[in-house]
């Protein structure tokens, strides 16, 4: 049995609402726990921590920054 | 904190510094307080005014068992483009006075494994810092703002 990749359940929840939270949440961190939206946050280590606090300690949990395009980091 | 590698050190190596990476401040303590172990890194990691984030080897985030929060697209100096996973880590600078990082994002990528370094700290760390390099002395300087 093929394991799925860490975080597509999240991902598919972001890609579904990313449309509308670009209107109202663009560039905030929004922090989902399966498929349940936990909220948004100004920054990564707000958001982790938000995250830490719905999930519990180790269990995996989006931390995505919201954009219209996903960004590409390059590595130089 | 100020180092003077010498000039023929700097310009073969590049300027490193150590750093101790560990799983995040909030669950060390969380995970501490129910008696789980967990192992703080120390590294060398290259200071990479190229590198947009601040990226680990793979193996570290397993060693430390970061916990992963992201999957992001890199692309490198030869091209190649993957996605990657995100962790969320504690970084530290022991034995200087730079501020360390309680929570931050790291990417876990393979390209960087040489004898010198096994991280990259990208400009998401060096936003926090003013950079001296002086070349002809082989001088490093790091002030946090």
């Amino acid at each position: 049995m093929t394991q799925e990749p860490i975080l597509q359940e999240e991902l598919k929840v972001f890609e579904l609402h990313k449309p509308a939270w670009l209107q109202t949440h663009l560039g905030e961190f929004v922090v989902i726990v399966g498929s349940r939206v936990v909220g948004f946050h100004v920054n990564y280590e707000s958001a982790f921590k938000a995250g830490l606090s719905a999930a519990g300690l180790g269990n995996n949990f989006l931390v995505k920054q919201v954009y219209a395009e996903e960004p590409v980091y390059l590595i130089y | 904190m100020k180092w003077r590698p010498n000039p023929s050190k700097l310009l073969l190596e590049g300027p490193h510094i150590e750093m101790l990476i560990s799983t995040t401040r909030p669950e060390f303590e969380e995970g501490r307080a129910i008696g789980l172990e967990y192992q703080k890194l120390r590294v060398h990691a290259l200071i990479d005014t190229g590198a947009s984030l601040t990226v680990i080897n793979p193996q570290i985030a397993s060693t430390c068992k970061l916990l992963q929060t992201d999957w992001n697209r890199i692309t490198t100096v030869g091209g190649m483009a993957d996605r990657f996973p995100a962790y969320a880590a504690a970084i530290s600078f022991p034995g200087t006075d730079l501020p360390g990082f309680d929570v931050i994002r790291v990417v876990a990528c393979p390209i960087i494994e040489q004898r010198f370094f096994s991280c990259l700290i990208g400009r998401d760390i060096l936003r926090k810092w003013f950079l001296t390099y002086d070349g002809p002395n082989g001088e490093i300087e790091i002030r946090a703002s």
